[in-house]
C-alpha cells in the first residue's frame, strides 16, 4: 500500500464530493478547451475565407463594408461598379486575372452570385485551394447554375434539377422569375466558407432576371470576355449536363465588385492607389487580407472576453476543489491521526493530501478532454453549417496542451493549500484526536 | 503498566511525549535506551513507527480500508516491523490474518467494511495492527471506555496474551480505577505529575 493507494481509497471513501468537485473540473476544462478551440479556428477559418486575390475593387464605401459584401455576402452595396471601369482596370499592366461578381439576389435564402467562368479557375480560398467540384461542372450558358456544396446539400437539389432565381434579397421575395428556370449543372464540393452558401449564374443570368421581357438573350452575342469565350463544339451528346456552350456575360452595365489577382505583389500597391484615384467613377481597393485582419481586430475584445470567461470558470472550479478539501480536512483529522501512530511522517500527510488534489485535477482534466472531444464532434457540424467556421478535429495542440499543464499546476497548487494545513495539523494535534 | 488519573492530568501528554509526537521541551525522555530529546523530527516518527504500536480509545481504523489492511497499515511506514512480521507470519498480510484470528476477529470478515464492525471488534483489529511486526511498546490510551464491562475484561485479557506472546510492554491508560488489578504495576498520574498541581 503506497500513499497513492491509500489517496486513491480515501476519495473513494468520500466519492460523492471528490466526483461532483471532478464534474466542476472537467465541465470547466471542456468549456475552456472548446472556447479555444472554436475561437482559434473561427479566426483561421475566417482568415481563410479568401486567399491570393490581391484587390477587391467596388464602389467607395468602408473597407470593411465592401469586405463583408463581396467576401461574406452580408449587408448589400448601394452602389456598383460600372462595366466601362471593370474593362478599363482589367487592362492595366502587371493583371494577371479578374473575377467580376454581381450580387443583390437570392435563391430561398442563399445569395446569388454573377460571374464568369474565372471564378472557377482562379478564386481561391483557404490555403490557396482552388474550387473543386464535387459534382458536375462550371456554366457553359446562361440557363446554368452552380450551387455551393451547403445550397444543394440543404434544399436537396441534384445535378440537372430546373429551380428559379428571385429577384431582391431574403427568402419571401414577391417578385419570381418564373419565365427563367436554370439547370444545375454543378455542385461544389465543400469549402467552409460563404462560397457554399452561394448560388453561382453567369453575369448574364443577372440581367435576365432583372430584364422584363422574357426573350432570352441570344446565345450568339459575341462575348466580351476572351477567357470565356468557349469554343463551339460540334458534339451533340444527349445527357441532362451537356449544354451549348454560351455567352456568360452579356452586357451588364454594372457590377457590384471585382476580384484582381497580380503578376507581381508590386503591382498591387501601384494598382490600388490608382484606383482609388480612379477618375471616371469613385472607387475603393482593398487588399483583403489587410481588411480581414482590420474586421477580426475588431472582434478581438469579444474573443478576449471569451477567453477571459473561460479561465474565470477554470479558476472556480479550482477553488470549488479548496472549499471541498479543506471543509473535508477537519473530519479527516482522525484519519491523520491514526496515520501519524503508525509512524507516518508529517511530510507524509503533506503528499497524502496533494496526491489527493493532484489526482481530482488530472481525472478533471481527462474527462475534460474527453468532453472536450465530446463536444467537439456534437457542434462541428453545426458550426460548419451555421456560421461556415470548420472545426479541426485532431489531437491537443501544444497550446491546448499548455493550457491543461497551467491547469494541473494551478490544480496542485490549490492542493498545496489543505495539504500544508494537514501537515500542521498533524505537527499540532499529535496522537490525540481532535474532532 | 496500568496508568491512570482524571481528565487532564496530562495522561495524553505523557503517551505523546513517549511517542515521540509531543516535542520534549525540558529534560530528556529515555525509550527503550533511546533518549528521544536527542532525536530529529523524523527521526522520531522512525522510531515510533519501528517500536510502538497504538490503540485509542475509539475509531481506530481507516474507514476506507478494510480490517485486513487496516492490520497491515501497521507495518506500512516501518520497514523494521514489515520484516519482522514477515518473519513471524510468512507474509505480511498472512501474519495480519493471523493476529486479527488470534484476537477473534472470523475469517469472512476480513475484507468486509469496517463499519459493519462492532466497537469491541474494531478495538480487536486496532490491537492486531498495534500488535504486528512485533513493537516493543504498546500505547493503549482509553481502549476499553467505548466497551461495556463484559467486553473489556475479554478484551484486556486477550491484549495481555498477545503481549506475553510477542514480550511487550503494555502502557495502559484508564481513569478507570477498576482495571489496575489486573496489571503488573500501576502508576498515578496527578500522584507523580508535578506539573499540573
Amino acid at each position: 500500500m503506497t500513499l497513492l493507494k491509500l489517496a486513491l481509497k480515501s476519495c473513494y471513501n468520500r466519492r460523492a464530493s471528490v466526483i461532483l468537485t471532478l464534474f466542476t473540473i472537467a465541465i470547466s476544462v471542456m468549456l475552456l478547451l472548446s472556447i479555444e478551440r472554436v475561437r482559434i479556428d473561427a479566426k483561421s477559418s475566417f482568415s481563410n475565407t479568401i486567399s491570393s486575390t490581391d484587390l477587391i475593387v467596388g464602389a467607395r464605401t468602408g473597407d470593411i463594408q465592401l469586405l463583408l459584401v463581396s467576401v461574406f455576402r452580408i449587408g448589400h452595396s448601394n452602389n456598383a461598379v460600372s462595366w466601362q471601369s471593370y474593362q478599363d482596370i482589367k487592362q492595366r499592366r502587371g493583371v494577371a486575372w479578374t473575377i467580376p461578381i454581381s450580387l443583390g439576389d437570392s435563391h430561398k435564402g442563399y445569395s446569388v452570385l454573377g460571374t464568369d467562368s474565372h471564378y472557377f479557375t482562379h478564386y481561391r480560398f483557404g490555403k490557396k485551394q482552388p474550387l473543386k467540384f464535387s459534382a458536375g461542372r462550371a456554366f457553359h450558358n446562361a440557363q446554368e447554375v452552380v450551387l455551393g456544396s451547403e445550397v444543394a446539400k440543404k434544399l436537396h437539389y441534384h445535378l440537372g434539377q430546373k429551380i428559379v432565381i428571385s429577384h431582391g434579397m431574403g427568402n419571401t421575395s414577391f417578385h419570381h422569375h418564373d419565365d427563367n428556370p436554370m439547370t444545375i449543372v454543378g455542385i461544389l464540393e465543400p469549402t467552409g466558407t460563404p462560397v457554399d452558401k452561394t448560388v453561382h449564374v453567369p453575369l448574364i443570368a443577372i440581367e435576365t432576371i432583372h430584364s422584363s421581357t422574357s426573350t432570352p438573350r441570344s446565345i450568339k452575342q459575341k462575348s466580351r470576355d476572351v477567357d470565356t469565350q468557349t469554343t463551339h463544339s460540334d458534339e451533340h451528346e444527349h445527357g441532362p449536363l451537356e449544354s451549348e456552350p454560351g455567352d456568360l456575360i452579356g452586357t451588364p452595365k454594372q457590377i457590384t465588385a471585382f476580384l484582381m489577382g497580380f503578376d507581381s505583389p508590386l503591382y498591387t500597391l501601384q494598382v490600388r492607389r490608382n484606383i482609388n484615384q480612379y477618375k471616371a467613377e469613385p472607387l475603393l481597393a482593398i487588399m483583403p487580407t489587410v481588411t480581414l485582419k482590420e474586421l477580426w481586430e475588431m472582434l478581438d475584445i469579444v474573443e478576449k472576453i471569451l477567453l477571459l470567461f473561460s479561465m474565470v470558470v477554470v479558476v472556480i472550479s479550482l477553488l470549488g476543489m479548496l472549499t471541498t478539501l479543506l471543509a473535508t480536512l477537519n473530519q479527516r483529522r482522525r484519519e491523520l491521526a491514526i496515520l501519524r501512530s503508525v509512524g507516518a511522517r508529517p511530510w507524509h500527510i503533506f503528499s497524502l493530501m496533494s496526491f489527493e488534489a493532484i489526482l481530482i485535477t488530472l481525472t478533471g482534466c481527462v474527462f475534460g478532454t474527453l468532453g472536450f472531444y465530446g463536444a467537439l464532434f456534437t457542434i462541428e457540424p453545426l458550426l460548419q453549417s451555421q456560421f461556415g467556421i470548420s472545426l479541426s478535429i485532431n489531437t491537443l495542440s501544444s497550446y491546448e496542451l499548455t493550457l491543461l499543464s497551467v491547469i494541473m499546476v494551478a490544480g496542485t497548487v490549490m492542493g498545496l493549500i489543505p495539504a500544508a494545513r494537514a501537515y500542521f495539523y498533524s505537527l499540532n494535534d499529535g496522537m490525540s484526536i481532535k474532532i | 503498566m496500568f496508568l491512570h488519573g482524571p481528565s487532564g492530568s496530562g495522561k495524553s501528554t505523557l503517551l505523546g511525549l513517549l511517542a515521540g509526537i509531543n516535542p520534549v521541551q525540558q529534560g530528556d525522555i529515555v525509550t527503550l535506551g533511546q533518549s528521544l530529546a536527542k532525536l530529529s523530527h523524523a527521526k522520531k516518527d522512525r522510531f515510533r513507527a519501528d517500536h510502538i504500536g497504538t490503540i485509542f480509545q475509539n475509531f481506530n481504523l481507516l474507514p476506507y480500508l478494510s480490517p485486513l489492511e487496516n492490520v497491515i497499515l501497521g507495518c506500512e511506514f516501518s520497514p523494521a516491523r514489515a520484516k519482522k512480521a514477515q518473519q513471524d507470519g510468512g507474509s505480511i498480510p498472512d501474519q495480519a490474518s493471523n493476529l486479527l484470528t488470534a484476537l477473534g476477529i472470523e475469517t469472512h470478515q476480513l475484507h468486509c467494511n469496517v463499519a459493519t464492525l462492532s466497537i469491541g471488534q474494531q478495538q480487536r483489529v486496532a490491537a492486531a495492527r498495534a500488535f504486528i511486526g512485533r513493537p516493543e511498546i504498546i500505547i493503549a490510551d482509553e481502549p476499553t471506555s467505548a466497551l461495556d464491562a463484559d467486553t473489556r475484561e475479554a478484551f484486556i485479557t486477550t491484549l495481555f496474551s498477545q503481549a506475553k506472546k510477542y514480550q511487550a510492554t503494555i502502557i495502559f491508560v484508564s481513569h478507570d480505577n477498576n482495571l489496575a488489578k489486573l496489571f503488573d504495576r500501576e502508576i498515578s498520574l496527578p500522584s507523580i505529575n508535578g506539573a499540573s498541581q
